[in-house]
């Protein structure tokens, strides 16, 4: 994530993942996912790096922070980035969006003392995320297979690209431009703990309710990815999942698609 | 009841009626049962508003109690949710290769898992969280819908959920939830179908009901 960090250790991380990957043979091969055997192996390794660094250090910066400096950390980080995120509206062709969001970081910079305090969700104009994997969606360039990347976890061939051109668009173009060197990293520290810190709902909530974490994690990254792409259109009625399709082709009238009788019963033990 | 000369009464008696008043103001919506054969957003507002009214009114909430939160989803959400479907949904194909049994035991294993998963959108409740209800836009009279909501809480993001709908004959039924563009049923289907062909269907609801414990 920071630049000396992705020269040096970057690749030896990689070659550890790679050598973890080997082991592994994917049981019920996914299309998108090809790479599988390599990806668990890194999904493997982030997970214990983050067990054993990540997560701890969000831990006890969420233990010692109280809630209201945790937000303002957090709402001047995304506020900062909503600049950015306005700039790929725009790149995309979603003029609403752009101005909401410019909207939302002339609001918020000022009422919400340099984005301390979210006023703008508070009245209603919701942060619109966006970044440059989606805007080369946007522009018609596919996925590709998806790829665990280390430490910075899941991604696809088209969204590894993309966060070049974030990292070059939001950090370089902000805190990256500050001179004083401990400065400029000290806020990159407390950025990626603070991003690391409000995954822990998310990441507690993933370890409760997935039965395999991996492609739990696949799937859920690559629908958010999907409706992300197709903006306003992920809601409408003909981009709703279709589960009945598969369900009925093959044998249509061996099995009603209605639930059993017998089964609403047994619910109420 | 203080001495009425020695004490200020007027004050508290205003007090206490302000507290009264309050509390049945609180107590309210988890009265209100939710009415299944109303419209669907109404349906899905009435839900949502009688389980929050629910965990702000609970001490135990503050300290994140999980297993409090996932009582108060069993209790007051899950009674609104297809379980059945949401499970022959998410096994897809291999809901037709499964005994009857089977179906029942897989359903029943599942449910603890969906009782965690709709609790996961709670455990940040506080008593600023609220549930906006966006405007209807799919077909009133349609049988299948979906009614789409922000849970907002104080100085942090929305987060959009959005909820899929059946018309059953005793009203409408949740069986699908999104969470910010991730549709439930389609995250465990994967999941599922790499189960089954691991340890088959009697293999999924193991691993299922292990989860529960």
């Amino acid at each position: 994530m920071k630049n000396a960090f992705s020269t040096r250790l970057a690749p030896a991380l990689a070659t550890a993942a790679l050598l973890a990957g080997c082991a592994q043979t994917p049981t019920h091969p996914d299309p998108r996912d090809p790479w599988e055997g390599f990806n668990r192996g890194v999904y493997q390794f982030n997970d214990k790096v983050d067990r054993a660094v990540l997560k701890p250090v969000a831990k006890a910066y969420t233990y010692v922070t109280p809630a209201p400096v945790r937000d303002c950390v957090h709402n001047i980080f995304s506020n900062v980035g909503d600049l950015w995120a306005a700039a790929n509206s725009m790149l995309q062709g979603r003029g609403h969006d752009f101005v909401n969001t410019v909207g939302r970081f002339l609001f918020n910079t000022t009422m919400g003392v340099g984005g301390c305090f979210d006023v703008a969700s508070a009245n209603g104009a919701r942060k619109i995320p966006n970044d440059f994997g989606t805007t080369l969606g946007v522009w018609g360039i596919g996925q590709g297979p998806y790829l665990v990347l280390p430490i910075l976890g899941a991604s696809t061939v088209r969204d590894g690209v993309g966060l070049l051109g974030d990292w070059n668009g939001n950090q370089l173009a902000t805190v990256g431009r500050i001179d004083n060197v401990p400065l400029r990293n000290s806020l990159w520290g407390v950025e990626a703990v603070d991003y690391r810190a409000s995954l822990l709902d998310a990441t507690d909530t993933v370890d409760r309710v997935a039965l395999d974490p991996y492609s739990f994690v696949r799937d859920a990254y690559l629908q958010r990815r999907a409706a992300m792409v197709l903006g306003r259109k992920a809601g409408d009625t003909d981009h709703l999942p279709n589960y009945e399709d598969e369900d009925d082709e093959g044998a249509p009238p061996a099995a009603p698609a209605t639930p059993a009788p017998a089964v609403p019963g047994t619910g109420q033990q | 009841m203080p001495h009425p000369f020695r004490f200020p009464f007027g004050p508290l008696l205003r007090r206490m009626f302000v507290a009264a008043a309050a509390s049945l103001a609180l107590g309210a919506p988890a009265h209100a049962k939710p009415d299944p054969n109303a419209a669907p957003q109404d349906f899905v507002r009435q839900v949502a508003d009688q389980a929050l009214a629910v965990l702000k009114q609970d001490p135990a909430l503050k300290s994140g109690n999980i297993a409090r939160i996932n009582q108060v989803v069993d209790e007051y959400i899950l009674p609104y949710v297809d379980f059945e479907k949401t499970t022959r949904l998410a096994a897809g194909r291999y809901w037709r290769q499964a005994s009857e049994k089977q179906r029942t035991d897989l359903a029943q294993a599942f449910r603890g898992t969906l009782i965690r998963t709709y609790s996961g959108a709670l455990t940040r409740t506080d008593q600023s969280t609220a549930v906006k209800l966006q405007p209807f836009r799919g077909d009133p009279s349609a049988s299948d819908v979906v009614v789409r909501s922000q849970i907002s809480q104080s100085n942090s993001t929305p987060v959009n959920v959005d909820y899929r709908l059946e018309k059953t004959p005793e009203g409408w039924k949740i069986y699908d939830l999104n969470v910010e563009g991730i549709w439930l049923i389609e995250n465990y289907r994967g999941q599922f179908a790499q189960q089954i062909s691991q340890n088959g269907i009697d293999g999924l609801i193991q691993a299922l009901n292990q989860r529960n414990q």
